[in-house]
């Protein structure tokens, strides 16, 4: 027994509003899910880009103060260098300064030139020229001085001039 | 009064409404701090992406520093780092003396700077010119050398005779040690 005359359609669950609303979520979460693992590999790519940043940082930062170490210790090379040249200069002045000061009469047998002091040998024909032309100069450079003579048999004087720049000279003069 | 509403649609009404809630859910709870969080490391990286740039500009400064000071100063440099042969030292001085004899002191105070060697000369001169020559010399030498006191000369006729110390300067293995370590750069 039929109860109609057209024969029924066969009903799916995927009528044309589900397939509407189902098609409008799925953009919906693709979206969504596309934009979460758009953030993630950003993060991932931030983190791993932050740490070579850090690493180029310490690096540069490692290098900086080796430079600064290497600098440092080429200046103190260097200004070790200058004063070690220039205590040659004055040094080389000093000798040279010492022995114009020694007059054509007086013949100097040896000098011992300290740290701070002189110590002199020679001879001289008499005390006068020697106090005169020698013994003043050096009094006006050193602290303190003193002077012994020996007679020669050439009727010359032998001397010894000590000259201090300090009190060492006393401690000195105390052992003789 | 009868709706008529076909129960396809109640169904698709309340899934719609589920995946709503689902979306602003997922909206609130991962989605914007995750944003928020990319906004701040963007931030962050801006910052030491500047702050990297800062170092690298000062590390150039440096760089150019280093390499102005070590092209200033290349022949003191040399001069610490050349090893003292006593040997090459007479041949190169004993021009200006007689007779020159050079021998490490036996006994000098330690020091991780120099070496001290006792030198003694012979010079036949009237004056001692021929040291003032070699003070001059020996500032211009490959090596670093400081003459120390005491200096003695004696006359003998026509010598004089002379002796000195000597503090050969060098770069000692400590400072080797400290500073063996070379700048990037250099390596490069």
């Amino acid at each position: 027994m039929r109860y109609s005359y057209i024969r029924p359609r066969k009903k799916s669950p995927l009528t044309k509003e589900a397939i509407l609303i189902l098609t409008f979520f799925g953009i919906s979460f693709f979206l969504l899910f596309s934009t979460y693992g758009f953030l993630l590999f950003k993060e991932y790519r931030f983190k791993k880009e932050l740490q070579a940043v850090y690493d180029k940082k310490a690096e540069l930062k490692a290098s900086i103060h080796t430079m600064k170490n290497a600098i440092s210790f080429i200046e103190k090379e260097s200004a070790l260098a200058n004063k070690v040249h220039t205590t040659n200069s004055v040094l080389k002045d000093s000798i040279s300064n010492l022995f114009d000061l020694v007059p054509d009469r007086i013949t100097l047998s040896k000098a011992e030139i300290l740290k701070n002091g002189l110590i002199l040998y020679g001879i001289t024909p008499n005390k006068d020229t020697y106090a005169y032309m020698l013994e003043a100069p050096l009094r006006s450079i050193f602290a303190k001085t003193h002077t012994s003579f020996y007679q020669l048999p050439n009727g010359w004087l032998k001397f010894v001039s000590t000259n201090y720049l300090d009190n060492e000279f006393e401690d000195f003069v105390n052992e003789d | 009064m009868k709706i008529n509403f076909p129960r396809h649609i109640l169904y698709l009404t309340i899934f719609s409404i589920l995946m709503i809630i689902s979306a602003i859910w997922f909206a609130a709870d991962a989605l914007i701090p995750m944003g928020k969080e990319y906004r701040k490391n963007k931030m962050i990286l801006k910052k030491e992406r500047l702050d990297l740039q800062r170092h690298q500009d000062f590390y150039n400064e440096t760089l150019e520093v280093y390499n102005d000071t070590k092209s200033k100063n290349r022949a003191i440099i040399e001069a610490f780092e050349n090893r003292f042969d006593p040997q090459r030292f007479k041949a190169k001085y004993s021009r200006f003396f007689i007779d020159l004899s050079i021998s490490k002191a036996s006994d000098p105070a330690k020091n991780d700077w120099y070496e001290v060697y006792e030198v003694k000369t012979t010079s036949k001169i009237k004056s001692p010119v021929n040291f003032y020559d070699f003070l001059d010399a020996l500032n211009k030498s490959k090596w670093i050398i400081g003459v120390t006191f005491p200096i003695d000369f004696r006359r003998d006729g026509e010598l004089i005779y002379s002796s000195f110390k000597m503090q050969v300067y060098k770069k000692s293995e400590e400072n080797n040690a400290t500073h063996s370590e070379k700048p990037e750069a250099e390596k490069s």
